[in-house]
């Protein structure tokens, strides 16, 4: 019934979505796309997604990421958090919770579940997402999945292994040997 | 006088948080970077933090090993954060002065052993050099790790001789290439911080 998960190679499927960037009056929602993954600035894209907003074990987890939100950028990574859970859902456990009050990346909002069908990350019992990651380089190709079930938590400090290891090293000249591609940025 | 126009970037400001220095800190290089917003601040951050990540090295051989490459480069900066470090990372006082002592006799013998590489004339490989190298009889941190480090500080002053001799001598002992590798990939980023931190 179900197709399997988008993986490795695929390219990123097409969304428009509303996310909450901000807790400031009026400026609380911003609407994400595909087209941002897209760029020519070497900007790299990891998403993460959780079941349910407002149970326990998402918080940590998002914290954690948010606590790591300047390794993202340092490695010019966007990062984005999401959920089937609604925009105001999302504005209203970041208002709740001490810890996701200064939360620093996008929550995202597949209130429709159909970006988390496409991907191929819906539970098939309750229809949400499970604990699924996607890094997606400036192409827009996902280069890296990997999903846990509802209740295992994530390593933020493999993800962002991972990301050093797909991210393009070595573009010294000195590198260069005998019958290897020429260097592209 | 020059004022402070220039806030510095939120990675510039983490990284300078990270080597322990005060939020004022100021230099030249990082000026004329942050004022070009150059990408490169976060390279090199990355670059540094990965360091103390590594699987070959444990973190107080980290700590040692940039006690030592920061005594070779005269960098008070960079030795103070690392000799914070090694503490942290339960370094005795003996081996924190071990790493210093191995910079400094190291550099000398880039210097000496470099020059006879170069010429490699008899009459200079048989006057005696008459320079001390009593500590690297007993070392206190162990035969290994002590030419590790001479094996990075060797490296970073650039003596063909001192390199290939330091890495024989680890493999010999055992030493496998993947941690040679990490001692002189953290010798070659610490070299890179020196050009922006001091």
């Amino acid at each position: 019934m179900t197709k399997g998960v988008l993986s490795v190679g695929q390219p990123f499927p097409t969304f428009k979505k509303a996310a909450v960037v901000s807790l400031e009056k009026g400026k609380e929602f911003f609407d994400i796309s595909s087209e941002d993954l897209i760029n020519d600035e070497g900007r790299w894209t990891v998403m993460f997604w959780w079941p349910k907003d407002f149970t326990f074990v998402c918080p940590t987890e998002i914290a954690e990421f948010n606590k790591s939100f300047g390794e993202f950028r340092d490695r010019t990574a966007n990062l984005i958090g999401a959920s089937t859970d609604s925009e105001f859902v999302h504005l209203a456990w970041r208002k709740n919770h001490d810890d996701l009050r200064d939360l620093r990346f996008p929550m995202l909002a597949d209130t429709s579940k159909s970006l988390a069908e496409e991907l191929g990350i819906l539970e098939a019992n309750e229809k949400i997402a499970y604990r699924a990651t996607f890094i997606i380089d400036p192409q827009g190709i996902i280069r890296w999945v990997s999903i846990y079930d509802l209740n295992v938590g994530r390593n933020v400090k493999e993800v962002i292994r991972v990301l050093d290891a797909l991210q393009t090293d070595e573009l010294c000249p000195c590198n260069w040997e005998k019958g290897k591609e020429t260097i592209k940025a | 006088m020059m004022e402070d126009t220039l806030t510095y970037s939120e990675t510039t400001r983490e990284f300078l948080d990270f080597l322990r220095l005060d939020k004022d800190y100021r230099s030249n290089a990082l000026d004329l970077l942050e004022d070009g917003k150059s990408r490169y601040l976060a390279d090199l951050k990355v670059n540094f933090k990965n360091s103390f990540e590594s699987e070959q090295l444990s973190k107080k051989e980290v700590a040692l090993l940039g006690v030592a490459l920061a005594a070779n480069a005269s960098h008070a900066l960079l030795g103070e954060f690392f000799r914070n470090n090694a503490q942290e990372e339960g370094a005795s006082s003996a081996e924190i002065a071990e790493a210093v002592a191995c910079a400094s006799l190291l550099s000398a013998n880039n210097v000496f052993y470099r020059f006879r590489h170069f010429l490699n004339k008899e009459k200079y490989n048989e006057i005696p050099a008459r320079i001390k190298m009593n500590i690297m009889a007993r070392p206190v941190s162990g035969k290994e790790f002590f030419e590790l480090i001479s094996l990075a500080v060797s490296a970073v002053n650039g003596c063909e001789m001192c390199v290939k001799s330091h890495e024989a001598s680890l493999l010999e002992l055992g030493t496998k290439e993947e941690r040679v590798f990490e001692a002189v990939r953290l010798a070659a980023v610490i070299t890179s911080v020196t050009k922006v931190i001091y």
